[in-house]
């Protein structure tokens, strides 16, 4: 990825992308790809060091990763197969190719994060996630309900998107789902991560404008720009964003839980 | 915890508001680690989150009646007593004049969650009028709410109205039974003593009207026709009754509006929302419910929405192609001039530096070819290609241009060789090589365990992969190989017995898929190719055997002669201790398979001969017959020899046998006369011999011999034979009687043995 991107993003965060927990409110946010292990962990990670609520998903049939030949991927099944016994067996089958292509690397990051790969269609949304004591990004969601969704490929959007018309909506909850494609690799998921809590900060900067305003005066004030709430700002937000990640094309629709 | 008044504010009530909220926060994970805390938790928070407490309060109040409403953990039944609870302060947050937005949002949302419960509730418990006119209150404020609302609040009454519209309306049942999704009209009796079905579906038309006038009033607002959208599908899924309706809306609604105005950034995200938000929708539709009578007008909707984008946001992508193009300075490659000259052409060597896979391999000095990529062509079309230029190109260029690649390599390795002495090249770069494995599974995500996706896709992926571009910089020419550090032990050394061993046996398992592919017979007949049948192009049984036959046949021309003499394109036979070559092996199978049942596979015998025959004549045309000279005589009789001994008086066969054979010679049908031992297949061999005689003018004068010589050597085959003689060959007996004196010559030789 170029140099393009990338400079915005970096500015409020430090090198290892710790900092100081700043504000009192919190956007939740849920990252989603394909298996819920190279993008969406960078992303869920990186929220996560910037003190926000996050859980991750994957919306494929199963965990794919690669294999000592592209036709013999590594497959393994979602919610049941936990980051350190994925790592432990792959470290078993071949440690210099899996240490090489950085998939021990990745899952070593991973296992420290959550135990293991979840699906987006088996989720139950709402569903209170109190038991997951260890994950990265737990405190604030409780609840089990995000209010960003963001995906890191349009297969994956499509898949969120869909998903949500197929339940019905039942938890009457609206949720903004935004897909940022970012490549499936080591290099362009670091970046997409640090363009992920770009994105996140700015939202939730807005967010918070929209919650220290008290009162009648957000009615009243129909239609001023700086008073728009912050649903509004969604699409606002996101093309500045854009602006400043060109290569990171993004979607957005407003969907429900 | 009493509730602090809204009205004094004061540095002391301030931090009491936070301490409240921590308390209340830890009473809601209470809740959420053990459901059963829910009903008291929340009975117990409703004083302290009423109207009259500070927004803080208020907001975080509506939130979690929000949250705990719509949990998942509780059944509707469960959920009643909740609802019924709550309804009083609900409705007192609603209801203050100039309410914040967040808890109206917040609010509005809960109500959405307790309407079907509430409808449910007074369906079964007809008695209880307070709670229904609580809840027929609170939904007559949110409609009021609605219009001049914020955006967030009327995002709520949008959901809200879906509900009430959901619920009061007949359902197909294909709804998924939780969440109060499936309270439906269908649950009223005809005699409820408080509510009306008409009415009520009179009310959710209504309502469903007002939701989609968001999209009638063709309004750019992505916010709200997003959230209208995204809200619909169920509802024109499972209530038959909204779902035309709906659908019409939705294919008049054009998401691509807002395209016309000047793109700014925010724009161009409210377009793509619109316009993909609606497509999902369409899309979503025609594959849940396949059989809606509207698919057809879905489909095109949704084509003519796709060709509509690619016009507006396309754009971007093929200019960029064409700068790329102009920066790579490759030129106009419309206007190249043509090389005239072809033949004068050489191969330079590569100089230092990195190289890319594909410039090792090219050879051409016109820029425009060496920016052509070739992985763009179809598969079919490079293969087509491929062959002609095989068949066509001089054999001097073609071991100009190999020997020229090889030099190239050479280098290449020894370079890379003393590269990788220094520093082991990085084979992957970990950093940018693709990590996901492509899935072919569409958005549908059916969990199947088929193990690995399409080999084409992924070999397809990695050409369009990025790393084989050079990497690094000039100096390091190892790194533009990583061939160099890895090399394979060594395979055992083989003596010409072992080789020859598994030579036959990689000859044996060429026969392997035989027994496995379908036999053409058996099924109906396939229709005739004509002449533009291609050879082992229909992958069954038949294409199989033409594989072999060539194998054969052509595989191992002018390669396995030991000799010095080239361009030998019949192999010369090899008779050392290693015994047959590889051709001979497979023609020794093929035999044998034959002869197998050769009644049925005469065919293959046939197609085999032709092979040989073929094979034959361009051996005589370069004038290079091997060791081993010609095959087809030899092979055909050995064919004939084999099955002559197990012939019955029944097989015609034969008859079809002899006519379709590409050259019949003397000693062949000579064969034929052993047939004439045996009186039962005496009238076979002649007629064989007749039809010959008949349709194969070349042969007659051979066929008429053997007739001739049958007559001679068989007095047991002579009345059928004179036949034929006097009719074709007329004189011949006359002549054969009166140069033997009057008297029929008694036969020479052969004679017939009684059975």
């Amino acid at each position: 990825m170029d140099t393009a991107n990338g400079d915005a993003g970096s500015a409020s965060t430090t090198q290892n992308g710790q900092r100081e927990d700043d504000s009192n409110f919190k956007l939740r946010f849920c990252t989603v790809c394909a298996s819920n292990q190279n993008r969406s962990m960078e992303g869920h990670l990186r929220l996560a060091q910037a003190h926000y609520p996050v859980i991750s998903f994957g919306t494929g049939s199963l965990v794919r990763l690669p294999g000592p030949t592209i036709t013999q991927p590594n497959v393994y099944k979602f919610n049941e197969t936990s980051y350190d016994s994925i790592y432990r067996e792959l470290d078993a089958k071949d440690p210099r190719l899996y240490r090489a292509n950085g998939l021990l690397n990745m899952l070593g990051r991973n296992r420290d994060i959550k135990w293991g790969p979840e699906r987006w269609q088996d989720w139950q949304v709402g569903l209170p996630r109190v038991k997951n004591e260890t994950d990265q990004g737990r405190v604030g969601l409780e609840g089990g309900v995000p209010d960003i969704v963001i995906t890191c490929e349009e297969r994956c959007w499509d898949a969120v998107v869909d998903d949500l018309l197929n339940r019905g909506s039942p938890l009457n909850r609206s949720v903004h789902v935004i897909n940022i494609d970012i490549k499936d690799n080591h290099q362009d998921a670091s970046v997409g991560g640090s363009a992920i809590v770009d994105l996140a900060d700015s939202l939730n900067r807005a967010a918070m404008e929209e919650r220290e305003r008290v009162g009648s005066a957000v009615f009243d004030a129909g239609g001023a720009g700086s008073r728009a709430s912050f649903d509004e700002r969604v699409p606002e937000v996101l093309g500045e964003w854009q602006e400043r990640w060109p290569n990171l094309p993004a979607t957005w629709t407003l969907s429900w839980f | 915890m009493a509730a602090d008044s809204a009205s004094t504010p004061s540095s002391n009530s301030a931090v009491s508001i936070a301490e409240q909220l921590e308390q209340l926060g830890a009473a809601r994970k209470v809740a959420l680690e053990n459901t059963t805390y829910y009903d008291r938790i929340v009975k117990g928070v409703l004083p302290i989150i009423g109207p009259t407490a500070p927004i803080q309060l208020r907001r975080w109040g509506a939130e979690f009646l929000a949250e705990s409403l719509a949990t998942p953990v509780l059944a509707t039944r469960d959920k009643e007593n909740l609802t019924i609870a709550v309804l009083d302060t609900l409705k007192g947050l609603l209801d203050g004049a100039g309410e914040d937005a967040i808890v109206l949002k917040a609010s509005i949302s809960a109500a959405a969650s307790a309407y079907p419960v509430a409808f449910r509730w007074i369906i079964h418990n007809s008695y209880h009028t307070e709670s229904w006119e609580q809840m027929s209150a609170i939904k007559s404020r949110i409609f009021q709410i609605w219009d001049g609302a914020p955006a967030p609040v009327r995002l709520s009454c949008i959901k809200f109205a879906q509900r009430v519209v959901l619920a009061q309306t007949p359902s197909n049942g294909m709804e998924q039974k939780y969440n109060g999704l499936d309270v439906s009209l269908n649950m009223m009796t005809e005699s409820h003593p408080l509510l009306d079905a008409r009415q009520l579906e009179a009310e959710a038309t209504g309502l469903l009207d007002r939701m989609l006038g968001v999209l009638q009033e063709s309004s750019s607002d992505a916010l709200l026709v997003d959230a209208t959208i995204n809200c619909l599908s169920i509802l024109a899924r499972t209530r038959p009754s909204t779902s035309n309706r709906i659908l019409n809306t939705v294919l008049n609604f054009n998401p691509l509006k807002l395209a016309n105005s000047p793109m700014t950034p925010k724009t161009k995200v409210l377009v793509r929302s619109l316009e993909k938000t609606t497509r999902m929708f369409l899309t979503h539709i025609l594959r849940r419910d396949p059989g809606n009578q509207m698919a057809g007008r879905i489909q095109q909707y949704v084509e003519r929405l796709t060709r509509s984008r690619a016009e507006i946001f396309d754009e971007a992508g093929r200019k960029r192609a064409l700068a790329d193009q102009a920066t790579a300075a490759y030129g106009d490659a419309k206007r190249q001039k043509a090389e005239t000259d072809i033949p004068q052409f050489s191969i330079p060597p590569l100089g230092p530096g990195p190289h890319s896979l594909a410039a090792v391999f090219t050879i051409t000095n016109n820029p425009g070819l060496q920016a052509f990529d070739v992985t763009q062509l179809p598969d079919h079309l490079v293969s087509r290609i491929s062959v002609r230029t095989l068949a066509g190109i001089d054999q001097k260029f073609l071991d100009f241009a190999i020997s020229g690649i090889h030099d190239r390599l050479t280098s290449l390795y020894a370079a890379g060789a003393a590269a990788a002495a220094a520093s082991q090249p990085a084979v992957i770069n970990a950093a940018t090589a693709p990590l996901g494995v492509e899935e072919d599974d569409d958005d549908d995500y059916e969990p199947d365990l088929t193990p690995a996706e399409d080999t084409e896709q992924i070999l397809n992926k990695l050409d369009n992969a990025p790393p084989e571009e050079a990497i690094g910089s000039a100096a390091d020419a190892g790194a533009a190989l990583p061939l160099g550090p890895f090399t394979l032990p060594p395979p055992p050394t083989l003596d010409p017995e072992t080789a020859s061993k598994l030579s036959q046996a990689a000859a044996a398992r060429v026969f392997g898929p035989l027994s496995s592919l379908k036999d053409p017979g058996t099924g109906t007949r396939r229709p005739k190719a004509g002449i533009n049948r291609l050879a082992a192009s229909s992958y069954d049984r038949d294409s199989w055997l033409t594989l072999i036959t060539r194998l054969a046949t052509r595989s191992t021309a002018g390669l396995d002669d030991g000799s010095d003499n080239s361009n030998t394109i019949v192999k010369a036979e090899k008779t050392g201790p290693s015994g047959m070559s590889l051709g001979d092996s497979i023609r020794e199978l093929l035999f044998t398979y034959i002869l197998e049942d050769w009644r049925r596979r005469i065919e293959i015998a046939v197609a085999w001969l032709c092979e040989e025959w073929y094979n034959d004549q361009l051996a005589k045309k370069s004038g290079m017959v091997g060791a081993g000279g010609l095959n087809y005589e030899k092979c055909a009789l050995r064919l004939v020899d084999g099955f002559l001994s197990y012939i019955t008086a029944q097989d015609k066969v034969l008859t079809r046998f002899l006519a379709e054979i590409p050259e019949l010679s003397r000693p062949l049908l000579g064969k034929l006369k052993a047939l004439c031992a045996d009186p039962t297949t005496v009238q076979l061999a002649l007629t064989s011999l007749l039809y010959l005689v008949m349709m194969r003018p070349p042969v007659r004068e051979i066929a008429l011999d053997t007739v001739a010589e049958i007559w001679t050597e068989y007095e047991d085959a002579r009345p059928l034979a004179a036949k034929y003689l006097v009719k074709w060959r007329p004189g011949f007996i006359e002549l054969q009687t009166r140069g033997a004196g009057g008297e029929v010559p008694p036969p020479t030789s052969n004679m017939a043995v009684a059975t």
